[in-house]
């Protein structure tokens, strides 16, 4: 990994179009400001990694699976608020 | 700005087959897939298949939001507005991907699936900053 010390107001280029700029640092927390073009996607790396593993587990279901939710996949009688089971 | 998308799957609006769609950035975990078709799979319109046309091996379960979560009305971030092409609303498609587990199905609601209808551009957009879940609870067995 390349290492690179950075103060408040310094920035690092990443290839020719991306820059990525310090705007504070404080205790712990850093702020970073980054500049990229549209098709460079930008996500903080937890939230890639969790997409990425979420993705991984739904991707190409067996046809056994596919045929049995395509029969009984309805939605619930009573619509229900979002749950989150994570 | 932002703008909000509503899929549209129901009556005669219900959509069949979208035979390429282009992702304008891959899919978290599947760099290599960018042409995928969208297939309805059940007569009710209530579970499509997303199948990459690099490898067809490669599918995944999604579901219109509406019949399942009334009130999932995601604001799209400006950026991938721009990757879809700034579609009009009404030509917008929203649909969740969706995992089936032993115990109950679990769909994505932070990661929809965005397809611009007109364009065929689509984009897994990140509701980054929102408190959507990835795996909601669909259905239980």
């Amino acid at each position: 990994m390349l290492v690179l010390t950075r103060r408040a107001g310094e920035s690092v280029m990443i290839g020719d179009d991306v820059v990525i700029t310090v705007l504070e640092a404080r205790g712990d927390v850093i702020r970073l400001g980054i500049q990229a073009p549209r098709d460079v996607r930008v996500h903080r790396e937890e939230v890639y990694r969790e997409l990425q593993a979420a993705n991984r587990e739904a991707a190409s279901p067996t046809d056994a699976v596919v045929d049995e939710l395509s029969r009984t996949l309805r939605p619930p009688s009573e619509p229900d608020a979002p749950q989150d089971n994570r | 700005m932002s703008t909000q998308a509503v899929s549209r799957t129901h009556g005669d609006q219900m959509i069949t087959t979208i035979p390429t769609i282009h992702l304008a950035a891959p899919m978290p975990g599947f760099p290599a897939h960018t042409r995928f078709a969208l297939v309805r799979l059940n007569d009710e319109g209530l579970l499509y298949a997303f199948t990459s046309l690099d490898n067809p091996e490669l599918r995944f379960l999604v579901v219109p939001p509406d019949p399942f979560f009334e009130n999932y009305t995601p604001e799209i971030p400006d950026e991938s507005l721009a990757l879809l092409g700034y579609p009009e609303a009404e030509d917008v498609i929203t649909m969740l991907v969706i995992t089936a587990g032993k115990e109950a199905t679990a769909a994505n609601l932070m990661a929809p699936i965005v397809i611009n209808t007109v364009n065929r551009m689509a984009l897994q957009v990140v509701l980054a900053g929102t408190e959507m879940p990835v795996r909601a609870i669909l259905n239980k067995k």
